[in-house]
Formats: structure tokens, sequence, C-alpha cells
């Protein structure tokens, strides 16, 4: 097992140093270099401008900019960027990144739920019109033009019925006098996910031996006891009312993106279900007197529950890109959003500096990913 | 005992012909699977009436259609007082902000959504079937080399970096195509096709095709390429729809250089603020967005249908 | 005194097709007292492993049986509703399952799935004294009981099958269905494993349905034997007599086609033809156009299954006077 993990974190490391080579690349490929946006200041002579490359270390060969750059990244050196100088990219980055993995976490947590769920149920009833409805309706929320469908529920919800805030993270109103920013807020309520999660891991894995009447009663007791009082203790405390001002902010954002993406879970859910119930073990099963549901749940979905998390993982860099076009609607500042700023303002330091960031992002969700499933899967820990 | 030949018994059907007939065969007996499923059905149903839709724009366009007032980019209609104006019988879906009716539009975006989408999955496929064969047949170096990059490739986000990239270099539809079809056929499918050549190739007949001297490349082609097309083809339905998307969220965030397509109708919505302006200015968004997803759908399905044949496991028995 | 066990009566079994309905198994009728061993051989296709799903009810949703009583101890199992017959399945009648077959769910330890088929028939176990039981099972089928807490894909063919027989007697089951158990196994590893099977079967007296294709195998294990042909019983008689004296046609020829070590050499038989397609089966007799006695009487109607000799059951019009074959 541990050999696997070393692995695996070697390969992710090795694959962070190719993606930054390649960026470089990318940066070195444009004509020019970034001395050149001050060609247009009829001020700067082009002695200045040779002067300003010598110090910028432009003057270089490739081989040294490139090491350089390399060593900068490692780091965490990103650049100091134009459009908010003379802030660096680093920080702009940390200020916006939780806001990102708010939204991302949450999406991806709730659309695997759902989409597992369902796809279980759609395997489940093959042939009905229960499933071939949730095909329909789940190709066509997959494939919807995601800007377009949020507009529409932002008209919907937003302006039509008045229920849900239209756009950013936050009511500027509510937020007038408070001694925090909304950035301690974010940390706390992720703090405060993270650990609820682990709770409801420990519990799972506790009552893993136990019957099965105690297991569901614990199980599902325990997350409602779980989320309630999470829910329970954030009231109380004297900025629970700002916390609860981010989750409003929050859901039709979460609602969108869930809406988009849960069906590729789903859809691949339903076929790996399919394929599992042919399996000669069901069969088994089946012979030795186990209820349907035992064999549904325990036997069948258990196994069909590995291929569907190894799409979780490989969709993970498809999530983030969603998550850009889900920031730019609901002008939700994050990573997205300033990434797309950046570009229109063309300011290049933080364009790369985020990509940068997204990709290291991508890769470690990856390597958590994939040493989770080494947990899950018997079969690959033993190679 | 020995077998008798004569000269009547030779056979004198050319070998094209031969492997014509069993190629037809084939899509024959894959026609009748997919037939028999209904959402693959109801998809190619969508994506023929996309197709006509995209024949008809430059039939009318020369014989309907006045162009100076049709014409989807530069038209002007100085009749109608204001711009955007709603759906009339002279404009069926209306006008755009600039002047220019929006069904023009909506039919140049179907032509220009099917080729830039066709022509990124078929970049992608040639690229992802090759090395996928390659890598399978050669192995060693070779095989290494690609898979690390294919690893590399699947997790990399690729809207992040279109969007970095259409910064530093100006993108039309022809130069997005590719790049999106280089991204997308080095990456995850190589992995998968290769290991579909790589069950084929242990198969017997490849031995035997070696031993009666075939070379390397002959093999490739003539025996790895045909079997390898069924699950070609069903990778290229998901491209076309995450091309046609890609395309339409990149021209949203007005980050192309393209005349007119689906994405560049709602963005030329969103900058003159008409986004979220109220219901009777739907019909700027509407045709556009409603376009997308069902194009994208059509693909998505028919690749699901697809996805049924070449995976038997999934058929009902 | 003997008890019978099980008792099938005229089990007639079908599969809707797309093509049209496939008569997998017709009146097939045969009886097992406690402690007999009954092997049913027959050619791929012949319904042997057909019959065995039928005695548990365990079929597609296109197959349904269309006739007859299977009664095991005295409880009819054609009769049972949902509920009753998930506890007759693994208690009443257990199977063990081909060695080539993933009958075991290669995410959780073998120990833990035998435990779940004690816990599923005996609600009063806890995990531990499951668990006990299980070491048990292990030690009588040859196995070390730490291998309990590993993977199906960590134990070799060999120890699988003998999980899977442990599973099989887990809930001292009436009768067990041995389905192909070790086709997919070396020679010496079949031998070892039928050795052991036989001697658990006598040690704990228990009845047994042997079913393969292998005739020698069949004769190794079985006390009985019945021959299937095409979805109907051919013949059906102790060992000794199927061997040295058959009567019908059909197992004579299928002796015929084996090789005997001891004796004179000569040609092997062979049959001429194939068998059936079951969706069109023969009109009357369904070996008949094979069969080298065949008259019209055998193309228009049906042989019934009847005592022919004492305890020597056949379908045929012509049966065979045949002396040590």
């Amino acid at each position: 097992m541990k050999k696997y993990i070393l692995r695996r974190v070697i390969q992710i490391l090795f694959t962070l140093i190719i993606f930054q080579s390649l960026l470089f690349i990318i940066l070195d490929a444009q004509p020019g270099d970034i001395t050149n946006l001050y060609l247009l200041n009829p001020k700067i002579t082009p002695e200045a401008q040779e002067q300003m490359r010598v110090v910028l270390g432009l003057d270089k060969p490739p081989l040294v900019r490139y090491l350089r750059w390399l060593w900068n990244f490692v780091q965490g050196n990103l650049g100091t960027s134009f459009s908010h100088y003379p802030r660096e990219v680093m920080d702009i980055i940390m200020e916006r990144a939780p806001r990102t993995l708010v939204l991302f976490l949450t999406n991806q947590l709730i659309s695997f739920s759902v989409g597992f769920f369902l796809g279980k149920q759609m395997a489940w009833h093959r042939g009905t019109t229960f499933e071939y409805g949730l095909t329909i309706i789940g190709v066509i929320l997959f494939t919807i033009f995601t800007p377009w469908f949020g507009l529409m529920m932002i008209y919907l919800f937003g302006i039509e019925l008045n229920l849900l805030p239209i756009g950013k993270f936050l009511d500027p109103s509510i937020w007038r006098n408070v001694p925090l920013d909304a950035n301690t807020i974010f940390y706390y309520l992720i703090v405060t996910a993270v650990i609820g999660l682990i709770l409801i891991i420990l519990v799972n894995r506790l009552t893993r031996k136990t019957s099965r009447i105690v297991r569901q009663i614990v199980r599902i007791g325990g997350f409602v006891v779980i989320v309630g009082g999470s829910i329970l203790i954030w009231s109380l405390t004297p900025v629970g009312f700002l916390a609860g001002d981010i989750v409003k902010h929050m859901i039709l954002p979460v609602l969108v993106s869930t809406l988009v993406s849960f069906a590729g879970t789903m859809l691949l859910m339903r076929n790996t279900m399919l394929e599992t119930l042919r399996e000669d073990y069901i069969m088994a099963a089946r012979a030795k007197g186990l209820p349907e549901s035992v064999i549904r749940d325990k036997h069948a979905a258990r196994n069909a529950f590995l291929p569907a998390f190894t799409n979780l993982i490989i969709s993970i860099p498809f999530a983030l890109s969603g998550g850009i076009i889900t920031e730019t609607i609901f002008s939700w500042p994050g990573m997205g959003l300033t990434l797309l700023e950046a570009v229109n303002l063309e300011d290049i330091p933080l364009a790369m500096g985020t990509l940068s960031f997204v990709g290291v992002l991508a890769l470690l969700a990856h390597l958590v990913a994939d040493i989770a499933y080494a947990f899950l899967d018997p079969r690959i820990r033993y190679q | 005992m020995q077998a008798q030949t004569t000269s009547s018994s030779k056979i004198t059907i050319p070998i094209w012909r031969v492997r014509l007939n069993l190629l037809w065969k084939n899509f024959k007996a894959n026609w009748k699977l997919f037939r028999k499923n209904p959402i693959g059905l109801i998809g190619l149903v969508i994506i023929i009436i996309f197709a006509l839709m995209a024949i008809s724009h430059p039939i009318l366009m020369k014989y309907v259609w006045e162009p100076r007032v049709y014409d989807p980019v530069i038209g002007y209609d100085i009749e109608v007082f204001a711009h955007p104006s709603p759906p009339s019988a002279r404009h069926l879906l209306g006008t755009d902000p600039l002047g220019r009716d929006i069904l023009s539009q909506l039919l140049y975006g179907t032509r220009f959504s099917f080729i830039l989408g066709i022509s990124s999955a078929l970049i992608s496929v040639i690229i992802a079937t090759t090395i996928g064969a390659i890598s399978a047949y050669y192995g060693g170096v070779v095989d290494m080399i690609f898979m690390r990059l294919a690893d590399v490739v699947t997790m990399l986000p690729f809207i992040a970096i279109l969007v970095v990239l259409s910064a530093m270099f100006e993108f039309t539809g022809f130069t997005l195509a590719l790049v999106y079809g280089l991204l997308v056929g080095f990456g995850g499918q190589t992995i998968v096709i290769k290991s579909q050549a790589l069950s084929i190739k242990v198969k017997p007949y490849i031995e035997s095709a070696r031993a009666s001297g075939g070379s390397d490349m002959h093999i490739i082609f003539t025996h790895m390429l045909p079997n390898l097309l069924p699950i070609s083809f069903l990778f290229m339905m998901f491209t076309v729809t995450n091309a046609v998307f890609a395309e339409a969220a990149l021209s949203f965030f007005g980050l192309l250089n393209i005349r007119m397509s689906w994405g560049i109708m709602i963005n030329t919505a969103q900058a003159a603020g008409y986004l979220l302006a109220g219901p009777e200015y739907f019909h700027l968004l509407l045709p556009a967005g409603l376009a997308i997803t069902l194009l994208c759908s059509a693909f998505y399905m028919v690749g699901r249908a697809l996805d049924e044949i070449v995976n038997p496991r999934l058929r009902d028995r | 005194m003997t008890i019978k066990m099980l008792s099938v009566k005229d089990l007639t079994m079908h599969y809707t097709t797309s093509r049209g309905e496939v008569s997998a198994v017709n009146n097939v009728s045969f009886e097992i007292e406690k402690g007999q061993s009954l092997g049913l051989v027959g050619e791929s296709g012949c319904g042997k492993t057909s019959i065995a799903f039928s005695l548990i009810r365990l079929l597609p949703d296109n197959a349904q049986i269309k006739n007859g009583e299977i009664i095991l101890d005295n409880e009819n199992i054609t009769a049972m509703n949902k509920k009753q017959l998930l506890q007759v399945r693994w208690k009443g009648i257990s199977m063990v399952f081909q060695a080539a077959m993933n009958a075991l769910n290669p995410i959780f330890s073998v120990g833990d799935q035998i435990v779940e088929a004690i816990q599923a028939h005996n609600s009063d176990i806890n995990i531990k004294n499951a668990r006990v039981k299980v070491a048990e099972l292990f030690t009588l089928v040859g196995l070390d009981p730490q291998l309990m807490d590993r993977y199906p894909h960590e134990l070799s063919g060999g120890m699988r099958q003998r999980a899977v027989i442990a599973m099989a007697l887990s809930c001292n089951p009436k009768l067990i269905i041995a389905d192909e158990p070790t086709t997919a196994l070396d020679v010496i590893v079949q031998d070892r494993i039928l050795n052991q099977l036989k001697e658990i079967q006598k040690r704990l007296d228990m009845s047994m349905i042997y079913i393969s294709h292998d005739i020698a195998v069949i004769a190794e294990v079985s006390d009985r034997i019945g021959v299937m042909y095409a979805g109907r019983m051919a013949e059906l008689a102790d060992a000794k007599t199927v061997f040295n004296a058959p009567i019908h046609p059909y197992t004579y020829a299928l002796l015929g086609a084996f090789p005997s070590i001891k004796g004179k050499k000569r040609v092997l038989t062979t049959l001429p033809g194939e068998p059936p397609d079951l969706l069109n089966p023969p009109s009357g007799c369904r070996f008949h156009p094979r069969c080298p006695r065949a008259t019209s009487q055998c193309q228009q109607e049906a042989p019934p299954f009847v005592e022919h000799k004492p305890d020597h059951f056949a379908a045929c019009w012509h049966p065979m006077e045949v002396k040590n074959v």
C-alpha cells in the first residue's frame, strides 16, 4: 500500500513539473516579452526597455529562464500582478482560492451522491419509463449550455420568484460593520465541512461489523446529528448570520453546477451496475438466499462504486473547468473569475499564476482521489 | 487425401470487394442493434434536423433572402425601428442588438458548429487511434512516452488552459478546432484505445499475419485499425459534444475571434446588456442556448447508443 | 429405512427468447434418498444445469417452470413464495459452482462471505461464533483457517474451490448440487477435491447431485447416474448398472465414446450428428435422428420414462439388452 502511495506521489510530482514546463513553453512562445507592453509608453526609451529586460532577467538564455521559472514556482513565487499592482499573485490566489474550493467540493460531493443513488435505481428498474425518462433528463442536463442554463435559473429564482440572490457571494449591506472578513468565514466553513466528513466516515467504519438494522439507524441518525449539529453550533455563534448569508448565496451556484454534472455519474453508475449484475457472484449471492436489497446494495453497488469513483477522479479537471463558467455567471469571485479577469486585462502573471494553481489543484485532487481508491479496492493494494 | 484444385475454383472477386462486403455486412448488423435503442434514434433524428438546417442557410441566402438585410454578420434591417426587435413575420426569430436576423445567425451557426465539432473530433480521433495502435503494437519506450503524456493530459483542465491560450494567441474557429483536437487526441482516449488495440494484438490472427510476412504498417492498418473503428467512432461523438460546448463557452467569454457562432450570439446579447433583461428579450438567448444544448445532447445520445453496441454486456438480453 | 430427500416429478422448464420458446427441461423425474448421490451426465446444453437452477428456482426473468413438482424433505419447493424460497436456499439446497466462475465477490474476504451466508439463515448467531464455524469448515475442506480473511484473488484456483465447497456446507444443507466443480482445475487437484467431496458427503450423510459432462468424473462420485439428452432424462439407474448394462442407445454410445484403460483396444464409437436445437426439438423421441435403432414409432411418439427393470428407468421404445460392455 505504502509503495503504491509513494509511486503515485512521485508520478504526480513529475506531472506537475511537466505541467509547469508546458506553461513556460506557452509563455515563451509568444513573440516578444513582457516588456513589450511598455512599448506604447513614449517615455520609455529603447535603452530603458533593455535595462528592464536585464533587471527582469529576460536577457538570459532560455534554459536559465526556464530553471528560474521552475525554481520560483517551487518557492511559491508566482510573480506580481499587473492589474492589482503591487499585490503578489500568490497573495491574490490565496484570497480567492477558498471560495472556489467551497463550490468545487460541495458540487463534487452532492453530484456524486445523487448520481450514485439515481444510477443504482436506474439499473434496478431497467427498461421502465422511469429509466428512459431519467436518461433523457440526465443527458439534456449534462450537455446543456451552462451559461444559458445558469442565466435561466438566475432569472427564475432571482428575479421572478425573488427567492435567492442573483450573484456574488455576499450581501454587502449585512457585512458592513462586521469585524471579520469573508475569507475567515470561508475558512471556518471548510473546516466544519471537513470535520463533518471525517466524522461521517468514522461512523461508517465503526458500524461495519454490526448487524444491518443497527448499522442503518446509526448511520442515518449519525448523519442527521452531524449536519444538524453543525448548523446549530454555527447559529449559536455571533457570526452565524454571516455564514448563513454566504450559504444563501451558494445555493444557486451549487444547484446549477450539480444539476449540470450529476448525470455523468448517474449514467455511468447505471451502466456499471448493469454489468455488475451479470457477474457470477451476484448469481451465487442469490443462490445463498440473500434478499434482493442486500444483493443490490451490498454486493452489486459496492462493486459498481469503484468505476464510478474512477470516473469521478477523471472528471476532476472538467469539474474545475466547469467551475470557471459557474463563477462567471454568478459573479462568484473565485479562481475562475480571476482567471478570466486576468486574461481580459492582459495581466500575464496573474493569468499564468492562476492557471498554475488550478493545475496544481487538479493534480492534488487527483492524488487524493487515487489514494482513496486504494483504500476502497482491495485488489489495487497488493500491486 | 489431397485437396484437388482446378482452375475453375480460383477466387476471382478482388479483395477490396470482399472487404467492402464485410464492412457493409458489419454496418448492417450494427445498424440493427442501433435501431433498437430509442435514445440513439432520437439523437440521430436531431442531428439530421440540424444538418438540414445547416444546408438550408446558403440556399436561403442565395435564393430567398436579401443579403443586405439577412446576412448573419453584417446584415442590418433599416425598415425595423428598434433593434433588438421581437419575432415578427419579417424576422421569424427577431433581430439582435446589432440589427441582424437571428434565424439567419442560428442557421449559419449550425453550419459552423458542425464543421468545428466534426473537425475537432476527426483530428482527435486520428491522433488517438494512431498513437493507441502504435503504442500497443510496438510497446516499450514508445508506449511509455505516450502513456505518460496521456496521463499528464488527462489531469489538465482544458477550458482553463484554452482561456489562457486564447489571451496569448488569437483563436479562429479553425485554430480552436485544431488545438482542441490536439488536446483531446493525446489524452484519455489514447489510453482506452491502446488497451483495446492490445487485446487485438494478442489475437492469433495477428501472429499468423506476422508469420506470413506482413510488415508492421500493414498489420496495424489492415488488421488493427478496422477493429478499433467502433470505439474510435464512439469517442468522436463525445468529442463533438465537448468541442461545440467549449467553443460556445469561450465565445461567451468573448475570447475568440470568430465572426458568428451560437456562442457569439449569446455574447452579443450579454455585451449589450440584455442577459437578464426580461422575458421579452428571451428571443436573444433562447434559440442559441437551445441549439447548443440540443446539438450537444444529440451527439451524446448517439454516443451512448453506440456505447451499448461496442460494449455488448450492456445490451438487453 | 431409506428416507426420500428429494423428489422431482415431471419437471418442465422453458426459456422465452426473441426467437421463440426453448424447451430446456422436459418432463424430468427422479428421486434421491438421504445420503445418496446422483450424477447427472450429458452433453453441453442437455439441460443438466437448467435442472440445478430450477431446483432452487434461481431462474432468469425469461425462464419459467411450466410444469412439475419439486419436493425437498416434504416441503414443496415449486409452491413456495419468495420469503420461503429465500430460507430454503442454502439451508435446504446449496450449490458448489463451477471452478471457473467468480462465485466469490472480489471485494469481500472469503470468510466474510461465508459468515454472511450463515447469518442470513441463522439470525441468532453473532459474528464471533459464525467465524468459529467458518474455521471448522475450512479445516473440513482442507484449508488453513487463517486464510479466512484473505480476498479471493489471493487464493489459488484449488483453494478457491475448496472455499466455495466450505461455503456450500456452511448451513448444513440437506442437498448439495455440485455443478462441474472441478472442470477448470488441473487433474491432480481435481482428483484431490473429488475425493474430499466424496468423503465429506459420506461423513455428513448428505444428499448430493453431481453435474458433469465428464462421465469418468461422474462414475467416481455417484451412487446413481442419470443420463440427460436434449432436456429429457434418457436413463436412470445405479452407477454400476449404467456402466455395465445400459439399456438406452444414447448411454451406450456415450460409454462407447469413452476409452477404457483396461480391456482390449477398440475403435471408439462416435455419434453422428449434433445435439438438437431446443428451439425446435425433434418430434417424438428427441434422440431419434441420431439413433441407430430408431423406428417410425420413435419419430411419432415420445417414449415414456418408465421402470424397465427394478430401479432402472429409461425413456426408449426399443431398449437394448447388453451384457458386460
